[in-house]
């Protein structure tokens, strides 16, 4: 974790993400054919809500919905960032262990951020109908 | 984009106060050679001047108790004063009975030490509050048995700021022969506290929290026969054999002049908290699912605890960084533990983690409290645009 003593659980990146999520919200009206993929931890728990405009087989437009604490928020703000333009393969290739180390997201956060790999997977599916393994 | 500007304005009183200058001027005259450094306990002149400066110390925080010297004892803290007390008072009587009766809303420091008394063969009963955090009389009176001996509860809960009423519930048990503890920490500086006319044995307090320096505390054990403590430390003869150890003097200086300072200014300090409180809670009363922990009537002003609907509390906290504030949490990297407080006042899990404790002081101005109201409606904008989970239902 390279957070020090005085950015507490939080590092730059991490607060920078969280600070101004600009993948944040729901997908622009005037793009009405949509899909979305949607994970959560519990019914009252962290969620996370992607959603995405595909065209000829790339992201050209990612958008999400986060519920929960500010890792598993500058993660998905992170991933949409970095997945938005490219192949669709780009939401089944998500790692959660190298998005952790890139944003130094403490071991303990782990399982939210499986919540979103799960949304990834689940827009993947809702895009080709097929579950990659 | 949320602005981030690190704890720049500090709403934490209820955790710690700043040392009061005055007080930080007294203390500096009890460390150097040039000063009265010496040990109290030693009979030369140095050592008498340094006891004439603890004792005369032990004087002012008995005037603004309204008790007699004599019947208070330096410890570290509240959480030492705390455990003296409980432990102290229920192995000395525990001939008497073994059984003890506190609130789950209570400090940890207390929740400990009743945690420990149990594993040594005491029965302790957690009394539920009502939904505003007090103590009903009635419950009390009817959960006291024959082999009851001590009660314990705070007079301001630290989280909430709820006051305990602690007139009825000591007359309660007075007629039932039961020793009563207060952890006054919240509350000793703060507001008005006359334990010659209270019916309270048993009373701890920091300094911390009234403007004096972090280390040093007391324990008040009323002069009454029924009311003794057996000591949890054992060596020297300071203390009257309760708490052995050096006295720290410049420690000890610095609470009598805090306490001297809070006793000349406690009426105008709390009208000061009174405003700050009202100017927070007008700020904020008309966002959509913010709710007030607490019985607002029977409440200290300088604490005001909210929760609100449909945000993340881990969250919350960061996006409120240039606040320097109180969480209903015991957040770290590691865990987000709800808190105890909150749960046991009926708040369900995702509530009792979003709350926040906004807590006010002397310093505290009224462009703070504006700013601290921007802060926590852009943080709850913030969160909320983000957030799949909240629709505003009105």
């Amino acid at each position: 974790m390279s957070a020090d003593r005085e950015s507490g659980p939080y590092s730059q990146l991490v607060r920078r993400y969280f600070a101004n999520p600009v993948h944040s919200g729901e997908l622009p009206e005037k793009y009405n054919v949509g899909v979305v993929g949607e994970a959560a931890e519990s019914e009252a728990g962290a969620r996370v809500v992607l959603s995405a405009v595909v065209d000829e087989g790339r992201i050209r437009v990612l958008r999400y919905q986060v519920f929960g604490c500010p890792h598993l928020i500058a993660a998905t703000e992170a991933f949409c960032d970095e997945a938005e333009g490219k192949a669709l393969t780009a939401l089944t290739e998500f790692d959660v262990p190298t998005l952790m180390s890139s944003l130094a997201i403490p071991i303990e956060k782990t399982g939210r951020l499986f919540i979103l790999e799960d949304a990834a997977k689940a827009l993947h599916i809702s895009m080709t109908g097929t579950k990659e393994d | 984009m949320l602005s981030m500007d690190a704890g720049a304005i500090y709403l934490d009183y209820a955790a710690t106060t700043p040392v009061d200058p005055a007080v930080g001027d007294a203390m500096a005259g009890y460390l150097t050679a040039e000063g009265s450094f010496a040990n109290p306990s030693s009979i030369h002149p140095l050592g008498r001047q340094a006891a004439a400066a603890a004792e005369t110390a032990r004087e002012q925080l008995a005037n603004l108790l309204n008790v007699s010297p004599c019947d208070l004892i330096w410890t570290s803290g509240a959480t030492e004063s705390v455990n003296l007390g409980l432990k102290g008072a229920a192995r000395f009587r525990s001939n008497r009975g073994k059984h003890l009766i506190t609130m789950p809303i209570e400090h940890k420091a207390a929740i400990g030490a009743f945690a420990a008394l149990e594993h040594e063969g005491f029965d302790v009963s957690y009394l539920m509050p009502d939904a505003d955090g007090l103590l009903a009389t009635d419950a009390l009176e009817a959960a006291i048995r024959d082999d009851t001996q001590l009660v314990s509860v705070m007079h301001v809960n630290n989280e909430t700021g709820v006051i305990q009423d602690i007139g009825s519930i000591g007359e309660c048990c007075r007629r039932k022969d039961v020793l009563l503890h207060v952890d006054a920490a919240q509350s000793v500086g703060k507001l008005p506290l006359d334990l010659a006319e209270l019916p309270v044995d048993l009373l701890s307090l920091t300094a911390h929290k009234f403007y004096g320096p972090k280390g040093i505390g007391a324990l008040y054990i009323a002069d009454r026969s029924a009311c003794q403590v057996e000591a949890l430390l054992h060596g020297g003869g300071q203390e009257r054999r309760l708490r052995p150890g050096t006295l720290p003097v410049h420690q000890i200086v610095g609470l009598g002049t805090a306490a001297s300072i809070a006793e000349s200014r406690q009426a105008e300090d709390l009208e000061h908290l009174h405003r700050l409180n009202e100017r927070l809670w007008a700020g904020v009363k008309e966002i959509d699912g913010v709710l007030r922990n607490g019985n607002a009537d029977r409440s200290f002003p300088g604490i005001l605890n909210l929760s609100i609907e449909g945000i993340e509390g881990e969250s919350l906290l960061l996006a409120l960084e240039s606040l320097s504030v109180g969480t209903g949490s015991a957040c770290n990297s590691t865990s987000h533990e709800s808190s105890h407080v909150l749960r046991a006042l009926g708040r369900d899990d995702a509530l009792a983690q979003s709350a926040i404790r906004f807590s006010f002081g002397r310093e505290t101005t009224m462009d703070e409290i504006d700013a601290a109201i921007r802060c926590y409606t852009d943080a709850v904008s913030h969160l909320r645009a983000i957030s799949p989970a909240y629709r505003k239902t009105a």
